[in-house]
């Protein structure tokens, strides 16, 4: 607890890190729950991966063209890993969305090559870029140390606008993901929608990659919304709940990091792994001691009075 | 309100579907179709697996261009039609936990702009539309955890919801039991006779066409032959035009 206090005051030195840490744990379950539901959880996976590539090839661009490391300061640095993170995986998310639209080869297949294709050519990259030596690794790792004010700023505003342009046109996403035959039917636009989406969680995932590194975007994005959907009894609750468990052990995972001096993001990941462990065996206990696999009786009479 | 003025444009042509050829990726499926549907009529469309009705259903939708051809839609008022559409249940995700009332109330979409609140006054007639198509009892029950039968109820609450000049049904019948289909088809054919509702009606299930449907829509191998079930239903004929035998 002293910990956690000692990590919440201003003054402490890592409290950039533990804002965009918690900003990200908030923000991606948001989106992951879209995942989740258009069951799209390997994208999940592979989109981070695609993305850190993008960070990866873009910080390699100065390095191609003869540059110093660090020439253009920290600054210029960040928002080129930004555009080659962000243009990454919307380019990615675009092309997989067709592909899958399309009926083009088989989804899981396609995300499964993108995904380790991504993921050897980061590899590539980083065994010929000596930048690799001031700080790629750490991001790969999930190592959230230093964030300035500029950092957080950008991290804090895309987000925002995300999270604003999901609250507002909830209702259009939710519909075109549940059943896009209607919402055509009924005259939507469901490719502008889709692209929409893809946009959100393509901006989601870019910033979250570039904040704390792949492995943790992709705990983010995916295990709240599942931990989340085991006790969750309606849309606004597996929202809130997803959201708020993200943001939570986003928490509590940098506070045991800075404790037991482990890198932030495998905690977390970890962290939510357990949480998630405990909350599928803690269900499955509670439904064989109160003997509920089946649903309640009254909705059985009710099935049976109105059926048909 | 849920139940519309009589049909005044009954037994006019509105659609007509002329020289038409569907299929996928400009592979035809089926083609040269013409044929009409008329305005208050009950159409069932009729074919075995693979025949191509789920091909004609989704291009008279609009979720499938047509390969040439064209589909006329003439709405009384002029305006872009309203589909009623009822899919097949197994089409939703069970993963979404959306209750039927959120279910039925996706139908008055069309009439809110986007990122607007639904007003009460149009949640006050999705209740009406349940309470019509008999869903109100279970509306507040996750839909993925409704029955057959009630998920088809709360579906066909959701098209009356769009207040549609067609109302569209694709295999309503499928996964739902003998008990459940012939009230379901019951009260379809009662929301025909009293909103004079066009209806189009998707099924392979010959009995369920012989005693609700008018007009028949039968794809069958490439050929399609339309008229009334009196005259196309009659075994001597069945068995004319498609060599089948009748039992």
């Amino acid at each position: 607890m002293e910990t956690l206090l000692q990590i919440l005051s201003p003054d402490f030195l890592l409290c950039n890190s533990v804002y965009t840490s918690v900003l990200i744990g908030f923000a991606c379950p948001l989106v992951g729950v879209f995942l989740v539901l258009r069951r799209l959880v390997f994208m999940g996976v592979a989109l981070p991966q695609i993305s850190s590539t993008g960070v990866a090839v873009a910080l390699s661009i100065p390095f191609w063209l003869g540059a110093k490391p660090g020439a253009h300061g920290p600054h210029t640095e960040h928002l080129l890993a930004f555009a080659g993170s962000t243009a990454f995986s919307l380019g990615a998310i675009l092309v997989l969305a067709l592909l899958e639209r399309r009926g083009r080869g088989r989804p899981e297949g396609n995300l499964g090559t993108a995904y380790v294709v991504a993921a050897a050519l980061s590899i590539l990259l980083l065994s010929q870029n000596r930048y690799a030596e001031v700080g790629w690794l750490d991001l790969m790792k999930g190592e959230i140390i230093v964030v300035d004010n500029a950092d957080l700023a950008i991290t804090a505003t895309t987000l925002t606008v995300v999270l604003a342009v999901l609250g507002l046109f909830y209702k259009e996403l939710l519909f075109v993901s549940f059943d896009p035959a209607m919402a055509v039917t009924l005259g939507k636009n469901v490719v502008f929608w889709d692209v929409l989406l893809y946009i959100l969680i393509g901006l989601t995932v870019s910033m979250s990659v570039l904040s704390v590194g792949p492995l943790i975007s992709f705990g983010f994005l995916l295990i709240p919304p599942l931990t989340a959907h085991l006790f969750a009894r309606n849309m606004r609750q597996f929202t809130i709940m997803a959201s708020l468990l993200g943001g939570g052990v986003a928490f509590v995972g940098f506070g045991i990091a800075y404790r037991l001096d482990w890198p932030i993001g495998p905690t977390d990941v970890v962290l939510l792994g357990l949480v998630y462990g405990l909350a599928w065996g803690g269900q499955w206990l509670f439904r064989a001691l109160a003997g509920t696999k089946k649903p309640p009786a009254r909705a059985i009479s009710e099935n049976a009075k109105h059926n048909g | 309100m849920v139940a519309g003025p009589p049909n005044p444009h009954m037994n006019e042509p509105f659609i007509t579907i002329e020289d038409l050829a569907i299929g996928y990726n400009n592979q035809p499926v089926m083609s040269g179709i013409s044929l009409s549907v008329l305005h208050g009529s009950f159409t069932a469309i009729l074919g075995a697996n693979g025949s191509g009705k789920s091909t004609l259903l989704k291009t008279l939708l609009g979720l499938q261009p047509p390969i040439a051809g064209q589909i006329r839609i003439e709405t009384p008022t002029g305006a872009p039609v309203a589909f009623g559409y009822v899919p097949q249940t197994l089409q939703l995700e069970p993963l979404y936990l959306l209750s039927g009332f959120h279910v039925a109330l996706m139908g008055v979409y069309r009439r809110i702009g986007p990122g607007r609140r639904i007003p009460q006054g149009e949640r006050a007639f999705v209740r009406e539309c349940l309470q019509a198509a008999g869903a109100e009892g279970f509306a507040h029950q996750r839909f993925a955890e409704l029955s057959g039968g009630q998920k088809q109820r709360v579906l066909i609450a959701r098209a009356l919801a769009t207040r549609p000049d067609v109302l569209v049904l694709d295999e309503p019948t499928a996964g739902v039991d003998a008990a459940a289909t012939h009230a379901l088809l019951e009260f379809i054919s009662q929301l025909h006779e009293e909103r004079k509702l066009t209806i189009l009606l998707v099924t392979h299930d010959l009995p369920l066409v012989r005693k609700h449907a008018h007009q028949v829509i039968w794809l069958h191998e490439g050929l399609i032959v339309t008229g009334a079930v009196a005259d196309l239903l009659s075994p001597e004929r069945m068995a004319a035009l498609f060599e089948l035998e009748i039992g």
